[in-house]
């Protein structure tokens, strides 16, 4: 059977067994079947669904390769690569394995352009080019950037790195120490080296780039010392910065002018990133970018969200702190805002809003919309008009009881009174914790199935805030938050979720939070690695584990696919417990030093159990 | 008595404002060129050691760092900490620690989080009193920041002697019993 005739099956199969499921759905599949105009668009650019759902912006470069930390714009991290398929996925093994050298929380994903493998490392941020052409994969080159030691510790949650862009010939990526580079990608020599953030403030980078029209788009980490958060361009072919844009402060600063047009009456008005802070403090406001990026092509925009307000303590903050906590929609040539949506207003619980903003064309209520999904970690899953910046549809993809729900006419969260957090008062119970819903780990979206898969987290947290004093260069805080398990047993769940309706159709939980991220692909095969080290390939429409495999350290990063030279499927990802929640709360693991002895955090009381420390690429195919 | 004087008008200082004090001590420094001792107490200068202009090449000891009969001219300070064993620097050494924010990288007593624990008995830069004074004064390579004429001597006396308390655990075996402590995230 050619693949494509294997495609057309596997289609078929889906529609077929989407038809039978739940009556809703069917009949939003059904009226979005009918919609000439937009199935005929959603074909020529080869990501069809029968769903009639589609990404909105098609992958980057061959099928075969992947050229974007997500695989494309939209930041769907789906494939059309078909090989593996829930018939012979249980025929998977570990094809090769490369150690980066490097301890500490693998976060991110490689590159693969031209059978060449890019590998980005957590602090020191080595890069490694690796040929995938010959027999051992061989280094091509190996690259050591200048990286100041001073960035280990003034980085809040480990020194990961979330990898590397690729345009023009060129690997661009962030060093912790705030600096962008740019490496040519046949030599490994450094192109261009650009310092854009102020580490003696606590600006740490850990970010993937993205390159949108000759431009290096990045941002900064820091929202816990109380730095003020920004988004930038730096010209790729230069190193030179075009537009920095602040996500707090005055209007002219965050390039808020006649272009911006928030779709809420309460978003709109002057300087209000300023006005929404008592006094001076929006200097120290945080509302960083060091999450995930998206661009969408026909509208020019690019997507991003801040990170929670500083400090936690919410007494030393009233009002609503704009823009934090927020997805903000820019001009992809200017950095002008076009329209804001602020998550969770006067954050009290540390929800940043970074996470992925996946953009798909979806069929809601009979109608295809241009949405934006975003799973926050505030536990509401969003589905926006990204044109506009209007909630379509708020619910909740775990368990969560600081909210009674989103108020769609103001798109703002209805906030239990007992949950709320204030100065020197205990406040217990509060789910989901700090890490949130979900966290940096980014989610997955199938055109096939029309689904979401998602990597989530069930704690919940006890919060106390406390006075704190802004000191340049160490943590502004103002809080503690110890986590424990949620509701049901379990710390964390794999889902599939429908953006068109907020409905959970399947999740696998799992004893731990899901930290790694999601890849879908058209096989019809998911895949996803755990904290305690296992690597996943899962039914996209059931949900059943086709296969699994031990790796050798927990598992932070997110799975890519790609062709190899001999033409096979293979699927790569990196294990290397650590980020957030590898490094504060996993007993041993957050020891100082990998071979050291700790007594056990409450909140995973025996992962150290279970995995230890690493730094390791593992390569799987049939 | 004394003591505790120091302790409330110390304890005020800081809750006051932090970079106040910073400048105040800043001051400090210059007058008294450089006393690594309790400054307040200038009756106590003739015990603890001083670096002045002609000791600028002297190093504070770090006893593991100095192979036996190795051949120096230079003698190393030997620095005393004049809090050494006192409960009451113990205890605002503790508040000091949560109010210039070193709780928030070190973890709640020393847990350990964005920087390294004290209570594993492990010291990367040495945990004898003058070490641990030394690397809170000029802070170190990984991020730790230099404290040294932004805070007074004494205060770091105070967390010098309260770090150094925690360190109190044998950590030298981990079996898997289901023993689990308290740990707050950040």
């Amino acid at each position: 059977m050619t693949a494509d005739a294997r495609r057309a099956l596997t289609a078929l199969l889906v529609a077929t067994l989407s038809a039978c499921s739940a009556e809703p759905r069917t009949a939003t599949r059904d009226s979005a079947a009918g919609d000439g105009p937009q199935a005929t668009s959603a074909a020529a650019i080869g990501t069809a669904s029968p769903s009639g759902a589609r990404i909105a912006v098609p992958h980057a470069g061959p099928p075969g390769e992947w050229q974007m930390p997500a695989g494309d714009y939209a930041n769907s991290r789906y494939s059309e690569l078909s090989s593996i398929t829930p018939q012979n996925a249980a025929n998977l093994r570990v094809a090769w394995a490369f150690s980066t050298g490097v301890l500490r929380g693998h976060e991110g994903q490689p590159l693969v352009i031209d059978n060449t493998m890019y590998v980005v490392t957590p602090y020191p941020n080595v890069s490694y080019a690796i040929d995938l052409a010959q027999t051992g994969q061989p280094l091509k080159w190996k690259f050591r950037p200048v990286n100041s030691q001073q960035a280990i510790g003034r980085a809040c949650c480990d020194v990961v790195n979330r990898g590397a862009a690729y345009a023009d010939g060129k690997i661009f990526y962030n060093l912790l120490d705030g600096h962008t580079i740019a490496i040519n990608s046949a030599t490994g020599n450094q192109v261009w080296r650009t310092k854009m953030g102020d580490l003696s403030r606590g600006e740490t980078i850990t970010m993937a780039p993205i390159v949108v029209k000759g431009k290096v788009i990045v941002g900064s980490s820091g929202g816990e010392m109380g730095v003020r958060g920004w988004i930038a361009a730096i010209d790729a072919a230069t190193g030179k910065e075009v537009w920095r844009a602040y996500n707090v402060g005055p209007d002219r600063d965050v390039k808020i002018g006649p272009k911006f047009k928030p779709f809420y009456a309460h978003d709109r008005g002057k300087d209000l990133g300023v006005t929404s802070w008592p006094g001076d403090t929006w200097k120290t406001g945080g509302g960083v970018v060091w999450g995930w990026l998206s661009y969408d092509p026909a509208l020019n925009l690019i997507y991003h969200g801040t990170s929670n307000p500083g400090p936690w303590n919410v007494n030393q903050r009233k009002g609503d702190n704009k823009w934090t906590a927020a997805i903000l929609a820019r001009d992809a040539d200017t950095g002008e805002m076009v329209w804001a949506f602020q998550v969770t207003p006067h954050d009290m619980w540390d929800y940043d809003a970074v996470n992925e903003n996946i953009l798909v064309d979806l069929p809601i209520k009979g109608q295809v919309r241009k949405a934006l999904v975003h799973f926050d970690r505030n536990g509401f899953a969003y589905t926006m008009d990204r044109a506009t910046g209007e909630v379509l549809l708020a619910e909740p993809f775990v368990p969560m009881n600081w909210s009674t729900g989103i108020d769609l006419a103001t798109g703002r969260p209805n906030v239990v009174e007992s949950k709320k957090t204030a100065q020197d008062k205990l406040v217990k119970d509060i789910c989901p914790s700090l890490e949130g819903g979900k966290n940096q780990q980014p989610a997955a979206f199938s055109p096939q199935t029309g689904l979401f898969y998602v990597p989530t987290i069930n704690l919940c947290m006890d919060f106390t805030a406390r006075a704190v004093t802004y000191i340049a260069g160490t943590p502004f805080i103002g809080g503690s938050a110890p986590e424990k398990g949620g509701p049901g047993g379990y710390r964390g769940e794999f889902i599939a979720w429908d953006a068109a309706t907020g409905k959970k159709i399947w999740g696998i939980k799992e004893p731990y939070p899901v930290w790694g991220g999601a890849l879908a692909t058209a096989g019809g095969v998911v895949f996803y690695g755990t904290l305690d080290g296992w690597f996943k390939a899962v039914d996209a429409r059931s949900g059943k584990v086709l296969y699994q495999f031990k790796v050798g350290s927990g598992v932070v990063g997110n799975p890519v696919t790609y062709t190899g030279p001999d033409g096979k499927q293979y699927v790569a990802i990196y294990a290397g417990i650590g980020g957030d929640m590898g490094l504060l709360i996993a007993g041993d693991v957050a020891a100082s030093l990998p071979y050291d002895v700790r007594e056990r955090g409450t909140t995973l009381p025996d992962l150290a159990r279970w995995t230890s420390w690493g730094g390791e690429l593992f390569v799987f195919s049939l | 008595m004394r003591n505790q004087q120091r302790t409330r008008c110390l304890l005020m200082l800081c809750a006051a404002c932090a970079i106040a004090g910073c400048e105040r001590s800043a001051g400090e420094r210059s007058d008294t060129s450089g006393s690594i001792g309790a400054s307040a107490s200038p009756e106590q200068s003739t015990t603890s050691n001083l670096l002045v202009a002609g000791d600028s090449l002297r190093f504070i000891e770090h006893p593991d760092n100095l192979p036996a009969g190795f051949p120096s001219s230079i003698k190393p300070l030997l620095v005393t900490n004049p809090y050494e064993g006192d409960r009451q620097a113990i205890t605002v050494g503790g508040q000091l620690f949560i109010g210039y924010n070193c709780m928030d990288c070190h973890g709640a007593e020393g847990s350990g989080a964005m920087a390294p624990s004290f209570q594993d008995g492990r010291w990367h830069f040495g945990g004898s009193p003058g070490e641990v004074f030394e690397s809170i004064y000029q802070g170190r390579p990984d991020g730790m920041p230099a404290w040294g004429g932004r805070i007074s001597n004494e205060q770091i006396w105070m967390l010098t002697t309260y770090v150094r308390s925690l360190a109190s655990k044998d950590l030298s075996t981990e079996n898997f019993t289901g023993k689990t402590v308290e740990r707050s995230g950040h």
